[in-house]
C-alpha cells in the first residue's frame, strides 16, 4: 500500500455503483454538485447489468442499463472508483463527512487500455468467471463482461502466473504491475447508501443439494445462461452439457424462512421466475416448466397478467413446499415436496432444477459509519427512520439510503427510491446551516 | 527495483511469489487443452466421450470444455438424435 492518503473532497458521496447508486449520482451531478461514486467491483451496473430480461415488461436489461451506466460514466461532474471500498466513515459536523477509501489495483492503466482483449487472447491462465457465476471459465488478464463499464481490463493477481505474455502483446503498455493499494481521505457534505443486496447463498440448505448436485443452478445462474452474453451456445445442465427438457423453479429459497434467519418476502423471487420460465419457453419450445411455490406474489403493476401470461404459455404451477431433492444416477433431479392443496406428499423428477433465491441484507452496511451509528431495521437492512415522510433519512442527518439497501424491492422501485434519496440529499446540500 | 514500461511484470515477481494453487490450475488447464485438441483432431466428440478421454468428473470436462469454446478454440457441433447432447469440433 502507498503510505500517504491522498485528499480530495466532493459535494456527495455515493457508496454503491448499481443502478440506485448510478441514479442517485446522476441527479445529483445533473443539479451541478460533484459526486464520488464508490464501487467494489470493476465495472458499474450492478446485478441489473448481468440480467436478461426485466419483468414484467421482458426489455432487454442490457439495452436500458448500458446508455445509463454509459451516461454515469461520462458526467463530468461524476468521478467513479470502481474495484474500491469504504473503510469508515465520520460524520465531523454538519455538511462535513470524512471518508477513507481503499482503492485496490486493478494492474492496468484505465485511461490507455483501449479493451482490445489482446491481453485476455494471450493470457494462459483459465478460472472461473464470477461475472458467469462460475459457469464458464475466464482469463486472470480479463474484461469483466463485454457491456462492462469501465470496459478496461483487469489483472486478477491471486491467479496470475505473471508469465508477462499479456504485458508483451498489450500494444499501449497499459499493463502496469507497480500500481499499488491507494489510500483516500475523502470530505463530502452528504452521503447516499446504496450498497444494494446480497443473493442467498443456498450452500445453507444442504438439503437441496446445490454444490454438490450440478443440476441445481441458483435463478443468478439461469439469468446468466438466458442473458444475449450467455456463457454457452444454448441453455445448459453444468453437469453434463445436456439440453433440458424439464425444468422446475423453487421458489422462496432463502426466503419466508425461519430456519436460515430470513423470515421476509424477497419480493422478487416470484416475478423473476415466471420471467425466466417465459423466456424459457421462448428458447426450449419443447420443454416442461413448473414452478413450485408456496404463494404467487403479484402485487405490482402488470404483475398478475404476467403471471397469467406464463400460465397460458404453459408454465405449469404447483402450490408445494420442496422437503428434499435427490440425484439420479443419469443427473435427474427428484423433488420430494408437500402439495399443499392436496395435503399429500409427493415426489416428481425433473432434469434441472433453479433455486429462486432470496434477497439479503449487505452486511458492510453495520460497519460503514463510525463515532454515529446508522442504524438498521430488525431484518438488517438500513432503517428508514421516516418511512412514510422521508423514505430516504436515516438515523444519520445527511446521510439517505437509496434501492436495496432500505429492503427487498424491484428495479422500477429502486429508480424511483434513488430518485427520493438524490432529492432529499439535494435539500440537504442547499438549506442553509 | 527500476521498472521498464512492457515488462513490470518481473517487479511484481520480485514482490510476491505466484500461489502453487495458481501454478497447479494453470498446469491442470494445460494438460486439459492439450489433450481436449487432441482428441479432436480427428473427430467430434461428445461431453460424454470426452470425460471418457480426461478421466475427470463430467462437470469439470464440461467447464473446461465451454472455456475453450469461448475463447475459439473449440466450436460447437452437431447435437443427437435425442435434441440433447451436442459435440465439439476443433475451431480450425
Ligand atoms: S502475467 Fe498473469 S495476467 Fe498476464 S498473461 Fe501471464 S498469467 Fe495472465
Ligand atoms: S490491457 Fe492492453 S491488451 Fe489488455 S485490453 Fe487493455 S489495451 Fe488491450
Amino acid at each position: 500500500m502507498s503510505s500517504e492518503k491522498i485528499n480530495t473532497s466532493f459535494d456527495a458521496l455515493v457508496i454503491g455503483g448499481g443502478i440506485a447508486g448510478g441514479e442517485s449520482a446522476l441527479n445529483l451531478a445533473n443539479n451541478g454538485f460533484r459526486v464520488l461514486i464508490i464501487e467494489k467491483d470493476l465495472s458499474i451496473g450492478g446485478k441489473m447489468i448481468l440480467l436478461s430480461k426485466v419483468f414484467p415488461s421482458l426489455d432487454c436489461s442490457a439495452c436500458i442499463t448500458t446508455p445509463k451506466v454509459s451516461e454515469i460514466s461520462r458526467h463530468p461532474g461524476i468521478t467513479i472508483f470502481t474495484n474500491s471500498k469504504v473503510k469508515s466513515i465520520i460524520k465531523k459536523s454538519k455538511n462535513d463527512f470524512e471518508a477513507e477509501i481503499i482503492k485496490y489495483p486493478r494492474y492496468v492503466i484505465t485511461e490507455d487500455c483501449t479493451g482490445c482483449q489482446l491481453c485476455e487472447e494471450a493470457c494462459p491462465v483459465i478460472i472461473p468467471d464470477q461475472y458467469q457465476y462460475n459457469l464458464v471459465g475466464r482469463k486472470a488478464a480479463y474484461i469483466p463482461f463485454s457491456i462492462a463499464s469501465p470496459r478496461v481490463a483487469a489483472i486478477d493477481i491471486e491467479n496470475c502466473t505473471l508469465c508477462g505474455a499479456c504485458e508483451k502483446v498489450c500494444p499501449t503498455n497499459c499493463i502496469d504491475f507497480t500500481q499499488e493499494t491507494e489510500e483516500y481521505l475523502i470530505k463530502a457534505k452528504t452521503v447516499v447508501v446504496a450498497t444494494g443486496f446480497n443473493l442467498f447463498d443456498p450452500i445453507k440448505i444442504p438439503r437441496f443439494g446445490f454444490g454438490s448436485y450440478k443440476n441445481v443452478l441458483t435463478s443468478m445462474q439461469m439469468e446468466r445462461q438466458l442473458a444475449p452474453t450467455r456463457p454457452f451456445n444454448t441453455i445448459l445442465r453444468p453437469g453434463d452439457a445436456k439440453v433440458p427438457d424439464n425444468l422446475a423453479y423453487v421458489l422462496c429459497t432463502g426466503s419466508r424462512d425461519v430456519t436460515i434467519g430470513n423470515p421476509i418476502c424477497s419480493q422478487i423471487c416470484c416475478m423473476y421466475s415466471i420471467k425466466q420460465a417465459q423466456l424459457l419457453m421462448g428458447a426450449l419450445p419443447m420443454a416442461d416448466v413448473t414452478i413450485y411455490y408456496i404463494n404467487i406474489r403479484s402485487f405490482g403493476k402488470g404483475f398478475e397478467e404476467f403471471y397469467s401470461q406464463a400460465k397460458g404459455m404453459g408454465v405449469d404451477f404447483i402450490k408445494g413446499k420442496i422437503g428434499k431433492i435427490t440425484e439420479k444416477e443419469n443427473g435427474n433431479l427428484i423433488l420430494r415436496y408437500e402439495d399443499i392443496n392436496e395435503n399429500k406428499v409427493k415426489e416428481s423428477e425433473h432434469d434441472m432444477v433453479i433455486l429462486s433465491v432470496g434477497v439479503l441484507p449487505n452486511p458492510d452496511n453495520a460497519t460503514l459509519f463510525h463515532g454515529e451509528e446508522l442504524k438498521l431495521d430488525p431484518f438488517s437492512f438500513v432503517n428508514q427512520t421516516e418511512p412514510l415522510a422521508s423514505p430516504s433519512r436515516t438515523s444519520i442527518e445527511g446521510v439517505f439510503a437509496a434501492g436495496t439497501a432500505t429492503g427487498p424491492m424491484d428495479i422500477p422501485d429502486s429508480i424511483l427510491s434513488a430518485g427520493s434519496a438524490s432529492s432529499e440529499a439535494i435539500s440537504y446540500l442547499i438549506k442553509k446551516p | 527495483m527500476e521498472t521498464e514500461k512492457g515488462k513490470t511484470f518481473k517487479y511484481m515477481r520480485e514482490k510476491r511469489e505466484v500461489s502453487q494453487a495458481a501454478k497447479d490450475n494453470l498446469k491442470k488447464f494445460n494438460r486439459i487443452k492439450k489433450t481436449v485438441m487432441e482428441a479432436l483432431q480427428e473427430n467430434e466428440l461428445s461431453i460424454d466421450q470426452l470425460t471418457k478421454i480426461l478421466d475427470m468428473p463430467k462437470d469439470e470436462v464440461v467447464f473446461y470444455v465451454m472455456s475453450l469454446v469461448k475463447y475459439g478454440f473449440v466450436q460447437t457441433g452437431t447435437i443427437d438424435e435425442m435434441d440433447e447432447y451436442f459435440s465439439y469440433k476443433l475451431n480450425k
